[in-house]
């Protein structure tokens, strides 16, 4: 069977489960299903089928698991959210509508990641004025200072800033992996490289610091670290920068731990929250109620309780940040940690495309977006599961929000891509390969 | 680059074990305990999706009712709001409280003992359905003791004599169960209390209404009899203090019937020193004093009453000086009780001696339509002897026909009561009056407490004794 027949197999059984998902919260809301229900229900199946078709004829060799993943995530949050709050789930259909757009403009514009090496420093400038940006003229939502709000939108620009930097990191560290990983000299006995090779150390260790102390948010600052240090791992293979910067980011965290409160009552809340059960832990709390609640099995999409009397979800932000409570709430252990485990084949594919693709960008890149989406989702499901300090973050694909939902839809774009050229490369024929090499 | 790459994956799968770890932690081994914790207001919330059980009143008329809206369940109290203390509340935020609380397992159908179609309701996993409890209180009686106390502050307990059926639990001021929620921070910040059941928590100085007491345990130990004579000066000196009437009044020549009619202090400061502190607190003991009385609310929400001290109650062999026997005699002193026990002692007089247990539920009847409880009434204490509370009765007639509870005298009923007005010192009192009627064959005992007044319990609590006992006594059945 072919990359693309697998792929459309998938498709349909995730549209399969997502429908048997989403008719059973709505069945359990209005006791009926009528028409609008199914159109909804097309629709999202719809935006998938095109999705398909445009990765079939731009992109007949990319990964073909990608896209049923995304598809079965994106539904499992789209019933969630309707089942919290209906209205906002039309918003996110309509963010997801945007967000397919944007995924079909990347695979269109760009057909080929190689073309973004070039573009790296431009790439690193956006990342970079995205988060000054956010710092500048961000609005503190829930004492993190994440959103920027413009023409009527709310807009989340770390969440694609992460995308820019993980493609500049990619090119930059490609580029200077055999200078950064020859020792020059030996302090206390461990070889290190030249001093100036360790200046992007230093600025990704201000700007975390700078996000931990002005976003006063943990999650974030620990994402970009992490991708930071993990990419310099894989490009010069030597732990030394590993356990430094993980010193680093320990010692910036514990700065901002003692100097913003916000990051400090995280802290002292994930530490013990039952001092704080009305106040600052009471989100935490409530959220570790919601999730013990679902026992094995769970109480059923659309069975749980979730809501209120008064309509107002059990846990705040339930339908953002905490959408996972509900999850686990309503398909129990079983559902969470099958959802969980969705997101590991997510980042088993992205690593696999990594570990095969030709060259040392198309590695950086895939590695590093793999990396990223991983780590996102650990950091959201360990702070909602009181694992790690809670910090306000997305669940990629699952939670309300559309900077979220578009620009992971424009990060799996990116590892299709990467994926395509690797299987291209690898089993194409000459003329394709030679096509290849020509575009890159 | 790839062994790099494998070695980041492998991290990245065991951060994902340990969520799933973590997560069946959460989810199975410690489900139950996260489920117990007093944070978790899940299962009360959950609990609005299920009919609760209705609370009627003695007459079958719907006190608390269930009403549906949007799936949900909310209380209802068609009648106005009744004894709210008492009912207690079942808030999502503020957990629950009185028999609300107490009857939660049966108002939300979880209780074991609700028949046949509960279990099988219960295997099929089918939403339970709340029982419904009748209760003994009346509403109309209910009303009258609210009306009573309204724009005052104190309480008005009303007791079957016969069964320890409670027919009226009356506390003031009170608040709207209804906008608890949205009242609550001031209901709580109000220094008058308007949470507090008064009948069950609230402790004042009983004043001459204890005479009651002290009275029995004269009779019951032979030290007096109720033609016994005493001479009173206006004050009685004793142990380096001195025990004056009320108002600084002297009687001069009196026997002991008089003494009770028109509340004498001397005479019962004397009696007290006669008994001795160990006899006058072991007769307390016998009425329900030194224990909390056996009417089922939840932990806390009954108080024993008793001798006080800084720390609490003190026991019943802390030490007393005949100053403080004196005075305790007249209820003074660190005597403090529960309007609920001042009634009890009331009650155990009107019913030949024996205190009986306090209750409120007449009965439980399951959504299916099976009578799964009812109410048998059981003897608690004996408080006195019979011919000690037939003596006592006739006294008590005589304080409400010649005495200081003349204006809570009823035409065509004899009513019994005694008179109590605890000077609190600055400037106001707490004014008593406890009673029970037909003074031949007592059905209602009642007891009024009206808290910063500056009347006595004969001028301003006894008449309100005096509508409640004729509203009980006008019901076509009590409990």
């Amino acid at each position: 069977m072919s990359r693309r027949n697998v792929e459309l197999l998938f498709l349909v059984i995730a549209g399969a489960v997502s429908t048997m998902a989403y008719v059973s919260v709505y069945a359990g809301r209005f006791r009926e299903i009528n028409r609008l229900s199914i159109i909804y229900g097309l629709v999202f199946v719809g935006i998938f089928f095109v999705l398909h078709l445009l990765v079939r004829f731009v992109l007949p060799q990319a990964d073909p698991f990608l896209l049923p993943i995304t598809a079965l995530l994106a539904a499992v949050g789209l019933t969630e959210i309707f089942r919290i709050r209906p209205s906002l789930a039309l918003v996110q259909g309509q963010w997801l509508l945007v967000g397919a757009g944007l995924f079909a403009l990347t695979v269109v514009l760009v057909r080929d990641h190689m073309r973004l090496d070039r573009y790296r420093y431009i790439m690193g400038a956006i990342g970079l004025g995205l988060l000054i940006a956010t710092i500048v003229v961000g609005t503190t939502v829930n004492g993190s200072k994440l959103w920027i709000h413009a023409f009527g939108f709310s807009i989340q620009p770390s969440e694609f800033a992460k995308l820019a930097i993980v493609i500049f990191l990619a090119g930059y560290l490609n580029d200077k992996k055999v200078l950064l990983s020859v020792p020059t000299r030996h302090v206390l006995g461990v070889p290190l490289p030249a001093t100036k090779y360790f200046g992007p150390l230093i600025v990704m260790w201000f700007l975390s610091l700078a996000m931990l102390v002005f976003m006063k948010d943990f999650g974030m600052a620990l994402l970009f670290m992490s991708i930071f240090v993990a990419l310099m791992y894989i490009a010069t293979a030597r732990i030394i920068y590993v356990v430094i910067g993980g010193g680093l980011f320990a010692a910036a965290a514990a700065i901002a731990v003692a100097i913003v409160p916000h990051v400090q009552d995280r802290f002292s809340v994930w530490l013990d929250p039952w001092p704080h059960a009305a106040t600052t832990g009471y989100q935490l709390l409530q959220s570790l109620f919601t999730i013990a609640d679902g026992g094995v099995a769970g109480a059923g999409f659309g069975r749980g309780f979730l809501l209120y009397a008064n309509r107002q979800p059990v846990v705040p932000d339930l339908q953002t940040d905490f959408i996972f409570a509900a999850i686990a709430n309503e398909m129990g252990l079983l559902g969470a940690a099958g959802v969980i485990l969705v997101y590991l084949l997510f980042m088993w594919r992205g690593f696999r495309i990594a570990v095969f693709a030709p060259d040392g960008f198309s590695k950086l890149l895939a590695a590093g977006l793999a990396f990223a989406f991983g780590l996102q989702t650990f950091i959201i499901l360990g702070g909602v599961t009181r694992l790690i300090p809670l910090t306000g973050i997305t669940l990629p694909f699952v939670s309300y929000g559309g900077s979220s939902i578009t620009a992971n839809l424009m990060l799996v774009a990116l590892l299709l891509m990467v994926s395509q050229r690797t299987n291209v490369m690898r089993e194409g024929s000459d003329l394709e390969r030679r096509r290849l090499a020509e575009r890159g | 680059m790839n062994k790099a790459i494998s070695r980041i994956f492998v991290v990245g799968v065991v951060l994902f074990v340990a969520l799933v770890v973590n997560l069946t932690w959460i989810m199975v081994v410690r489900a139950a305990w996260f489920e117990d914790r007093p944070e978790n207001k899940r299962s009360i919330a959950k609990e609005l999706k299920i009919k609760r059980g209705e609370l009627l009143g003695f007459d079958g008329s719907i006190i608390a009712g269930s009403l549906r809206r949007s799936g949900y369940y909310y209380r209802d109290y068609p009648q106005g709001t009744l004894a709210p203390q008492l009912l207690g509340y079942d808030s999502v935020r503020y957990g629950r409280s009185g028999i609300e609380q107490q009857l939660n397992e049966a108002l939300t159908g979880k209780a074991t003992d609700l028949g046949v179609q509960s279990w099988i309701d219960r295997l099929l996993g089918r939403k339970p359905k709340g029982a419904d409890v009748r209760l003994t209180l009346v509403p109309a009686v209910q009303k009258t003791a609210q009306q009573q106390l309204a724009g005052l502050k104190g309480a008005i307990v009303v007791l079957d004599p016969k069964t320890g059926a409670l027919v009226a639990s009356a506390s003031a001021p009170s608040y709207e169960p209804t906008s608890l929620e949205e009242d609550w921070a001031r209901l709580r910040a109000d220094a008058a209390a308007p949470l507090l059941d008064r009948p069950t928590q609230g402790l004042y100085a009983p004043g001459s209404a204890f005479k009651v007491v002290t009275a029995a345990a004269g009779l019951d130990y032979r030290k007096v009899t109720p033609t016994t004579e005493f001479v009173d000066t206006g004050t009685y000196v004793v142990f380096g203090g001195k025990v004056t009437n009320y108002g600084g009044a002297v009687f001069g020549p009196n026997d002991f019937t008089t003494a009770l009619t028109f509340s004498i202090n001397t005479t019962f400061a004397k009696l007290g020193n006669m008994l001795a502190s160990k006899r006058l607190v072991a007769s307390m003991q016998r009425s329900g004093f030194y224990q909390t009385p056996p009417l089922p609310l939840p932990r806390g929400e009954v108080v024993p009453s008793g001798r006080y001290g800084k720390k609490g109650l003190l026991p019943p062999d802390a030490f007393m000086d005949p100053l403080a026997v004196a005075w305790a005699a007249c209820g003074q002193e660190k005597v403090l009780a529960t309007p609920l026990q001042m009634a009890l002692v009331t009650a155990a007089v009107a019913n030949g001696g024996r205190v009986m247990k306090p209750y409120y539920v007449q009965q439980v009847t399951s959504a299916a339509g099976d009578v799964v409880q009812k109410a048998r009434p059981e003897q608690w204490l004996v408080a006195m002897k019979p011919a000690t509370a037939t003596a006592l009765n006739t006294m008590m007639q005589r304080v409400v026909n010649a005495g200081t509870g003349a204006s809570a005298a009823l035409e065509g009923i004899q009513v019994a009561g005694k008179t109590g007005t605890a000077e609190r010192g600055d400037g106001t009192n707490l004014a008593w009056f406890v009673a029970f009627a037909p003074a031949a064959d007592p059905k209602v005992a009642v007891v009024v407490v009206i808290e910063d007044t500056q009347s006595t319990g004969g001028e301003v609590a006894a008449p309100m004794a005096a509508k409640v006992l004729k509203s009980a006594l006008a019901q076509p059945a009590l409990p």
